[in-house]
């Protein structure tokens, strides 16, 4: 479970009671009630945004469109259809929200092309196109709107009013319950990845473009439950209840709450609830005081209300389960296998050009399973630009690569790591908000068997692969002494380990074939024979490596063959003495006396 | 259809400041303003209380306007600006909605400028005066609106391109590590550049004044305007921005004139213009490949 969850967990129950005593005080109140349901609607859409703004680092100024597709889809099916009352609305809420998961995917994968401010424009003119559609379509009312929406009705209860309250808040908590599932499993954790490193989440295996389309997609569908509830409690739908305004409304609350997580969300759209009704004969002035208070927020308290609670559960680190760890310290190193037969990594004639610059000019070499073969090359040999030829990170521009004979030329890097492939980066792209554990949990990410409908009840094989995979990475930090640092945030590492920690999330997965670039930079001695060590144990339980490195002890003294890089060309290739020698990559090195 | 033309280039001449302002801004900054058209608004009002207060001629109006508007950016700058950069992007983003929430609705708290929208007076005579061009009558306001905008882009065109201090905003813009090893005030500069931005919003919402009212609550539908012609013809490109703000004016009013296209469907065509513009070419008709994506 990610750190920062582990408040939000715990504040769950809290914000509950408080929801339930505010119901019992608000029962003979019809105002109170009413601005509790309504906080409820919209916490509803606002904990969607929250999943898109504070997990997964996107931004979204469209949510009122979905809002409004929930609010028309219950509008306008429930007064044409003749169904009856119990089926109407649940099964009118249902199609809004599918409706809303669609087009979600739709703006998700249009939201793909986009960041920061052009995403920001981008999902305006959603919310824009939706009104303006809302508003000139005959039968959905055009300017006017849907009157007299039927108040959804199980038997002798009719949800409006007081029961509204209730109603609304448990349906609000059901999905601050579910998103809280959702973001404490699998998902959860790789939402965390792509928000802190979305490159090193993708080379994990991470399909990150699948994973902020759906988050896209599950904002909207809970947007648009929000909206089928304000259309059936409400009882008319207007397009200017669903324009940019609210929108902006929904970021108010997230930003005031604190994005990330669901805690936040609650409490933001609950404050501003109460705010609405504290402040209704002040109409203008109230919107003054939300611009002030979002821009004071941003300004001096980033992490909104909840951030400033969960700055108290700071000092409770995981340590409780260290010792049951640390009997698990003598597991072997479990080496994946190779899809297929083939030769662990085969490269032909590769090249890449970026403008007129060539950085890997027609390389071609074939590596043998279970050794260890190290690149060298001068500063910019076009080696790292190899390893990304190789993992998938951007086109190339002739050639082809095959892993264990599958021709991966053009995939995408996690099609490439789902393969077995495991990567590290010359400056370590560690997970910087994330322990070195949940690091390590989140390299293991492709080996763990559970799925969004199973992270999302919490059913039993989500837990068990969450355990499961928890233990793995103990064993593979125990396995590398890192124990000690297991529940230290990685920006918080000490160089060295940074290196260890990120070479131990490569593995975690167990790949069989292992990119490791300049994994000795920056270390002292120590540390170099440390991981000289576990480079070396990692070949002899079978591993294939491809090792960029600058130490020439390091290089000549575990490499069995050596390949030598220079302004994109392959110069020299072949066993460690041999390459040593080779005047070319002599001259390479030290220049020539020409 | 010449008629057309002209009343959307009148009203595109206002997006096209909006679209220029988020561009300067954006350059100095590197942030995108989404409160840009509210300052419009503002900068409307400032004029008509020149004129109510101290009953100063359209001229004056105009001038007061938008120095009162420099000032009001150098404000923005240091209040809200400089202070949210430090946290990142996305907040930043988030500040300048904050700012149009204020000046949404601040704007109709403060005495003589209310709610509802108000007329500026003319440039020159009436506001319905027209002169005659081949049978064609076209108000002499679109002319006032149209020459001043072409004044404005003359002075800063001449300020950014001739002038020292002005070559200086956009060294400190283009890279201001290096503008600071040579000693440009980088800080400074940036705020001179919100201040212009905002200038020229003001500028520009006192010169389409007499024709679009000032005040209410239009702001928005004009900054986002102004940002679909700054996608359009690309937000970083200035002459992309004015061209872009005056051909959605354009495009506005010939759907708008268009028999048999009902009235209210031109804001959300217009709208969907800014998607497909950022999906088809996110770089804008005028901007380089390489502006996308930052």
């Amino acid at each position: 479970m990610i750190a920062r969850l582990r408040a939000d967990t715990r504040t769950l129950p809290i914000l509950a009671l408080i929801v339930v005593i505010f119901g019992i005080f608000a029962s003979h109140n019809a105002t109170f009630a009413q601005a509790g349901t309504y906080a409820a609607i919209f916490a509803i859409a606002a904990i969607g945004l929250s999943l898109l703004m504070g997990n997964v680092n996107q931004i979204s100024l469209g949510q009122s469109g979905f809002f409004g597709i929930g609010a028309y889809a219950v509008a306008s099916l429930t007064t044409t259809w003749n169904l009856p009352p119990w089926i109407s609305w649940p099964l009118a809420t249902l199609i809004g929200m599918l409706v809303a998961t669609i087009v979600g995917l739709g703006l998700g994968f249009i939201a793909l092309r986009f960041r920061g401010h052009y995403l920001a424009m981008a999902t305006l003119a959603f919310g824009l196109i939706c009104v303006g559609v809302f508003h000139e379509t005959k039968f959905l009312g055009g300017a006017i709107g849907i009157e007299d929406v039927p108040y959804p009705s199980f038997g002798a209860l009719t949800v409006s009013g007081y029961p509204a309250y209730w109603f609304a808040w448990i349906l609000a908590l059901g999905a601050a319950l579910l998103t809280l599932n959702l973001l404490r499993g699998r998902s959860g954790r790789a939402f965390e990845a792509i928000r802190n490193d979305e490159l090193a989440a993708e080379v994990l295996g991470v399909p990150t473009r699948r994973y902020k389309i759906f988050a896209f997609a599950y904002a909207g569908a809970l947007a648009g439950l929000g909206g089928s509830m304000y259309a059936a409690f409400l009882g008319i739908v207007v397009p200017d209840a669903v324009s940019v305004q609210l929108s902006i409304s929904l970021l108010l609350m997230v930003v005031l709450g604190g994005s990330g997580g669901v805690s936040g969300a609650l409490i933001g759209a609950a404050l501003i609830g109460f705010l609405d009704i504290s402040g209704h004969q002040f109409e203008n002035t109230r919107e003054v005081v939300y611009g002030l208070l979002v821009i004071v927020v941003v300004i001096a308290a980033p992490g909104g209300a909840f951030g400033l609670i969960r700055s108290r559960f700071k000092s409770k680190p995981l340590a409780a389960r260290a010792e049951a760890a640390s009997t698990v310290a003598a597991t072997p190193i479990a080496i994946g296998t190779p899809p297929a037969d083939g030769a662990p990594l085969a490269v032909s004639h590769v090249t890449k050009r970026f403008g007129g610059l060539i950085a890997v000019n027609d390389v071609s070499f074939t590596l043998t399973r279970g050794t260890l073969t190290s690149l060298i090359g001068p500063n910019g040999a076009g080696k790292t630009t190899l390893f990304n030829a190789i993992s998938g990170i951007g086109r190339l521009t002739e050639g082809r690569v095959e892993i264990a004979g599958i021709d991966v030329t053009g995939w995408q890097p996690h099609r490439v790591a789902a393969l077995g492939v495991g990567r590290t980066f010359q400056n370590a792209r560690l997970f910087g908000e994330m322990t070195v554990l949940e690091n390590v949990v989140a390299g293991a990410f492709r080996t763990e068997r559970t799925s969004f409908g199973a992270d999302l009840l919490a059913l039993p094989s989500s837990r068990r692969s969450e355990r499961e995979a928890t233990d793995r990475a103990r064993e593979t930090l125990a396995r590398l002494g890192l124990e000690p640092i297991a529940s230290t945030l990685a920006k918080d590492l000490a160089f060295g380990d940074r290196r260890r920690v990120e070479l131990a999330r490569a593995t975690a997965s167990n790949p069989w074939l292992l990119l490791v670039d300049e994994p000795a930079a920056g270390l002292n001695a120590s540390e170099r024979s440390a991981l000289t060590a576990d480079l070396l144990k990692l070949r002899d339980a079978g591993m294939t490596l491809l090792l960029i490195e600058h130490d020439m002890r390091l290089v000549m003294s575990i490499s069995e063959r050596v390949m030598v890089l220079k302004f994109g060309m392959m110069i020299a290739d072949g066993k460690a003495d041999a390459v040593r020698n080779d005047p070319g990559v002599v001259a390479a090195y030290l220049g020539t006396a020409s | 259809m010449f008629q057309l033309l002209v009343a959307g280039l009148t009203v595109g001449s206002g997006y096209a400041l909006v679209a220029l302002g988020i561009h300067i801004i954006l350059r100095a900054t590197r942030i995108v303003n989404f409160a840009q058209g509210e300052f419009t608004i503002i900068g409307g009002l400032l004029a008509l209380t020149f004129v109510q207060l101290f009953h100063a001629n359209s001229w004056v109006a105009l001038a007061g306007a938008t120095i009162a508007g420099f000032a009001l950016g150098l404000v923005f700058e240091r209040l809200v600006l400089r202070p949210a950069a430090r946290s990142g992007e996305i907040p930043l983003t988030i500040a300048t909605l904050g700012t149009v929430s204020i000046l949404l609705y601040g704007h109709a708290l403060i005495p003589g400028w209310g709610s509802l929208p108000q007329p500026l007076p003319s440039f020159s005579g009436e506001a319905s005066d027209a002169i005659n061009v081949g049978g064609v009558s076209i108000q002499i306001q679109s002319m006032w609106v149209l020459g001043l905008l072409l004044a404005a882009l003359a002075v800063l065109y001449i300020f950014f391109e001739r002038t020292y201090y002005g070559k200086a905003i956009r060294a400190a813009a283009n890279n201001p590590t290096g503008a600071k090893l040579v000693g440009i005030d980088v800080t400074n500069a940036r705020a001179v550049s919100v201040g212009l931005s905002i200038a020229l919003a003001a500028y520009g919402g006192t010169i389409i004044g007499p024709i679009t009212l000032v005040g209410g609550a239009g702001g928005t539908a004009i900054a986002i305007k102004g940002f679909v012609g700054a996608i359009i013809g690309g937000l970083e490109s200035p002459v992309g921005c004015v061209v872009g703000g005056l051909l959605v004016g354009v495009i506005e009013k010939l759907i708008q004139g268009l028999p048999g296209v009902s009235y209210g469907l031109s804001d959300p065509i217009v709208y969907s213009l800014l998607l497909v513009g950022l999906l088809l070419r996110p770089q804008g008709l005028f901007g380089a490949r390489s502006a996308v994506r930052d």
